[in-house]
């Protein structure tokens, strides 16, 4: 039991025990904590995304978008609960003459029904939207270009002014969370273990989720989904319900990643942003979780490095990850450690 | 007809005689002398008077530009260092030492405020003049009557001369006179033009007691808003047939790739900007080795190039990457998004942010088929180019051997290896004619916007919806949808606004692909849907 896990149990102690360790005896900067964090919550969407692509076969550019919708639930919370003393606005909605609180921000008053709909709302979106899609059996490319166009259409939606969603400059402006200061190195390092420990829980889901029959039948619709109807599967409704939970772990994500980063702007629901979370995962290895999650952490480790060694660089590095992923990469980072063990210590399969 | 008001302005000269009098003109004299005793008596008077020389005058002291050199009156326009006579009559030299600057106060000059409507009238722009005479429409009194017509006697612009009896419609419906209103309101119904709508609208309030004027204004104001929404509604039209030829132009290469290889080439929109700056360099190049009479040439000579280039760069990156890619659609667009990235970044690197083409004048203006519906010159040559790069793509794949070999490989790819055509050569000169597109697409951009490293994303998302729309790989299909995509979008954009229209045109989508999943043109027959 430990043996098959060693290295799991390599990774919770590390990123539970000893990075947290090292910020208390000052190792460590709260900053790269918080960094850590945020990782984490790519490291979730990435879940979400490898779960619809790499398991089913089906190429989302919305979960991006997905990821913005718990983001912006947890930032709609986050703004009512900040509001100043004596204001009872939000100050873009002053700016755009509105006098009164729009129906639609009213829930995000009070935190649980706000995070219910942080995650219903995605949920719900991704349901509508994959029954129609799913029923008229758009896939592959098709789905992919529909995608990414409802991506590019709500990003356009949430740069209005008039949305009463911020406009371009997002959501942010935020002091404390349930009272806590937002600022305050303990907040931070509690957000770090919370992000952590959903990532962890998210991480043993989606295990199980793709070693039952359901996760069984995934893989079967990415690999012949006209058998699987032969065969009397309803891959429409596999489909969506597959889709809805890729939503609502992304927006999970989204609703963590918010309070690290203290902002959310459209820019993050942005096609590309969708896109390079695939990426994430297809560098870190499609069909399999830990793959995304390494992937996902990674490619953002890689993003902090260039950006702050050498900025102009990092677009060729991702343009090149990309390709270089795609091309000779077929099962990403893992499936590469796999070959190599595969090479040096041969396993006779005997199963 | 401009011999005609020459002679006629001539004939006018020779009996209007207080304009060529004016240098001995005693007003005008105790202004230059500055005589305190009799200044404002003088300056009244010149308002009363209002003769198109006194307007001139007043224009030069309101604008602090006024000299004089003994008794002539001197003025000198912005830009340029010449003195010239305040009146075009004086012929009398003048020596340049002896000019001197006239000062006024603040006081001084605002008596002559009265007249600082008309000084637009005199200014040698012609669209300064347009505007003030706008302006007086219905902001002008009776009393400018006179002056108007005056002016209207000696303007030689055409446009300048039809605004100006504009301003005198607007003017007369002031008139005390009922039948100078009749007439002023049968013009304007007659023109049915926008400007007059303040105008109207205030006729009618003054006239509220006189039922029968007010609502014949009001009719009148009900005929001019019919024909605006007529005018946008073409206007609009036009701008979205313009729109989905551009689209058409980038989805055209699209399809045609992506038909032939199932490669979905997120990279297109590059190959769009590639073109851009190709057009942009052979500017520099023309700017830099030739003389600038030839300058024009440089657009007509950058659409092959723009061709060449961006079909250069594609068979480059064919060959190096999107070869391994073909019949792996969802890996493919991973992959050719990574280019996209470094090509918009190693653009970046080598041309900066922000450059623009300058239009070959040719293509300035437009044509005006009616007064208020302008259709410019580009967005017509933009519509013209793509109709002809249609035409030509049609006529390589279906008229020609290699159109032959494209369409026979978009078919059946071992079918055709077999029967012994070279598949791999086809893909990559499919792959070259899809770019170049791209690149021509990138041409006509230049024209109605920025040349910037990302200027090919605009576009990419809208020409993949009309690749998907149109059936893949379908000429026909491709066309339509473009152009449906484009006047639809710019409908609904007429409709909503620019960006429900495009959630709107998107919805709309969606509900069509749940009847005709394939497009519109979808192949005939029953094909396997996994690979």
């Amino acid at each position: 039991m430990i043996k098959d896990n060693k290295y799991y149990i390599l990774f919770f102690v590390v990123f539970m025990i000893l990075l947290p360790l090292a910020y208390v005896v000052g190792l460590v900067d709260i900053n790269t904590i918080t960094l850590w964090g945020r990782y984490f919550c790519f490291a979730i969407a990435a879940i979400g995304v490898d779960l619809i692509w790499g398991y089913t076969g089906i190429l989302s550019m919305t979960q991006a978008l997905f990821f913005c919708f718990g983001a912006y639930g947890m930032g709609m919370y986050l703004t009512l609960s900040n509001l100043p003393a004596g204001t009872t606005l939000p100050a873009f909605m002053t700016w755009n003459q509105v006098s009164e609180l729009p129906l639609f921000w009213q829930p995000f008053e009070s935190f649980p029904a706000a995070m219910a709909l942080a995650l219903f709302v995605p949920a719900a979106f991704a349901a509508v939207f994959g029954f129609f899609v799913f029923r008229s059996r758009i896939k592959g490319v098709y789905f992919a270009i529909i995608t990414q166009a409802l991506a590019l259409a709500m990003f356009l939606v949430f740069s209005r002014n008039e949305t009463m969603l911020g406009g371009t400059n997002g959501l942010t402006d935020f002091k404390t969370i349930l009272g806590f200061d937002l600022r305050s190195s303990n907040t931070k390092l509690a957000l770090y273990i919370i992000s952590f420990g959903v990532l962890c829980l998210v991480f043993v889901y989606a295990k199980n989720l793709v070693k039952s029959k359901f996760g069984k039948s995934l893989v079967a619709i990415r690999d012949s989904e006209s058998r699987m109807r032969f065969t009397a599967y309803k891959v429409t409704n596999y489909n969506i319900v597959i889709f809805v939970i890729a939503a609502v772990i992304a927006a999970i994500g989204g609703i963590l990643y918010l309070p690290q980063t203290g902002i959310i702007t459209p820019g993050r629901m942005s096609v590309q942003a969708s896109i390079e979370m695939v990426v994430w995962v297809a560098l870190g290895g499609r069909g399999s979780v830990k793959g995304a999650v390494i992937g996902a952490l990674l490619v953002n480790l890689m993003y902090s490095i260039f950006t702050s060694l050498m900025p102009g660089a990092w677009l060729y590095v991702l343009g090149g990850l990309f390709i270089v992923t795609v091309l000779y990469l077929d099962k990403g980072i893992v499936g590469l450690f796999d070959q190599l063990k595969q090479k040096f210590y041969p396993v006779k399969s005997n199963s | 007809m401009l011999k005609k008001i020459l002679l006629l302005f001539m004939v006018m000269l020779a009996f209007v005689k207080p304009i060529f009098s004016m240098e001995q003109d005693s007003c005008i004299q105790i202004i230059l002398q500055k005589d305190k005793v009799s200044f404002d008596e003088a300056a009244h008077q010149i308002c009363e008077r209002k003769s198109i020389g006194d307007i001139r005058f007043a224009a030069a002291i309101l604008e602090k530009r006024l000299y004089k050199s003994q008794t002539i009156a001197l003025t000198k326009y912005k830009g340029n260092d010449d003195y010239v006579p305040v009146f075009s009559t004086t012929s009398i030299g003048f020596s340049k030492d002896s000019i001197q600057e006239v000062k006024l106060s603040r006081k001084q000059r605002l008596a002559f405020s009265s007249l600082s409507k008309y000084c637009n009238l005199i200014s040698a722009k012609p669209e300064v003049r347009i505007m003030g005479y706008q302006l007086l429409i219905s902001k002008g009194v009776l009393s400018d009557a006179p002056i108007v017509k005056a002016f209207i006697k000696e303007e030689l612009d055409e446009k300048v001369r039809l605004s100006a009896q504009s301003a005198l419609m607007g003017i007369m419906l002031r008139s005390e006179d009922l039948k100078d209103q009749d007439e002023a309101l049968l013009q304007m119904a007659k023109s049915r033009s926008g400007i007059f709508v303040n105008a109207l609208k205030d006729y009618a309030e003054l006239n509220a007691e006189d039922a029968g004027r007010a609502e014949k204004a009001n009719s009148i104001i009900r005929y001019i808003h019919r024909k605006e929404v007529f005018v946008n509604f073409i206007q609009n039209l036009f701008s979205g047939i313009s729109l989905g030829s551009i689209l058409l132009l980038v989805a055209l290469g699209l399809s045609i790739i992506y038909g032939l290889g199932g490669v979905i080439n997120m990279s297109h929109g590059e190959f769009v900007m590639i073109g851009a700056y190709t057009t942009f360099c052979m500017q520099q190049i023309f700017i830099a080795a030739f003389p600038p009479a030839w300058f024009d040439f440089f657009y007509i000579m950058s659409i092959p190039f723009a061709f060449i280039t961006s079909g250069l760069m594609g068979l480059l990156i064919e060959r190096l990457i999107i070869k391994h890619l073909y019949d792996r659609p969802l890996e493919s667009l991973l992959a050719t998004w990574g280019v996209s990235l470094m090509l918009i970044q190693l653009c970046r690197t080598i041309f900066g942010d922000v450059t623009a083409v300058k239009a070959p004048s040719f293509l300035n203006g437009g044509i005006e088929v009616i007064e208020g519906l302008m259709l410019p010159y580009n967005r017509l040559f933009i519509i013209g180019l793509t109709a002809f790069m249609v035409v030509i793509t049609y006529l390589v794949f279906n008229k020609s051997r290699l159109g032959l070999k494209i369409r026979s490989v978009t078919q059946n790819r071992n079918m055709s290896s077999c029967v012994g055509i070279n598949t791999k050569q086809i893909d990559s000169l499919t792959f070259m004619l899809g770019s170049g597109l791209a690149g021509v697409a990138g041409c006509a951009m230049t024209l109605i916007g920025n040349v910037v490293p990302d200027m090919g994303q605009t576009f990419i998302v809208d020409s993949f919806l009309v690749v998907v729309t149109g059936g893949v790989g379908k000429l026909v299909g491709t066309i339509v949808s473009a152009m449906g995509i484009g006047v639809l979008s710019k409908i609904f954009e007429f409709f909503f606004q620019a960006v429900y229209g495009k959630v709107v045109m998107l919805g709309i989508i969606i509900i069509f692909l749940q009847f005709k999943p394939k497009g519109l043109f979808p192949d005939k027959g029953r094909h396997s849907d996994d690979d």
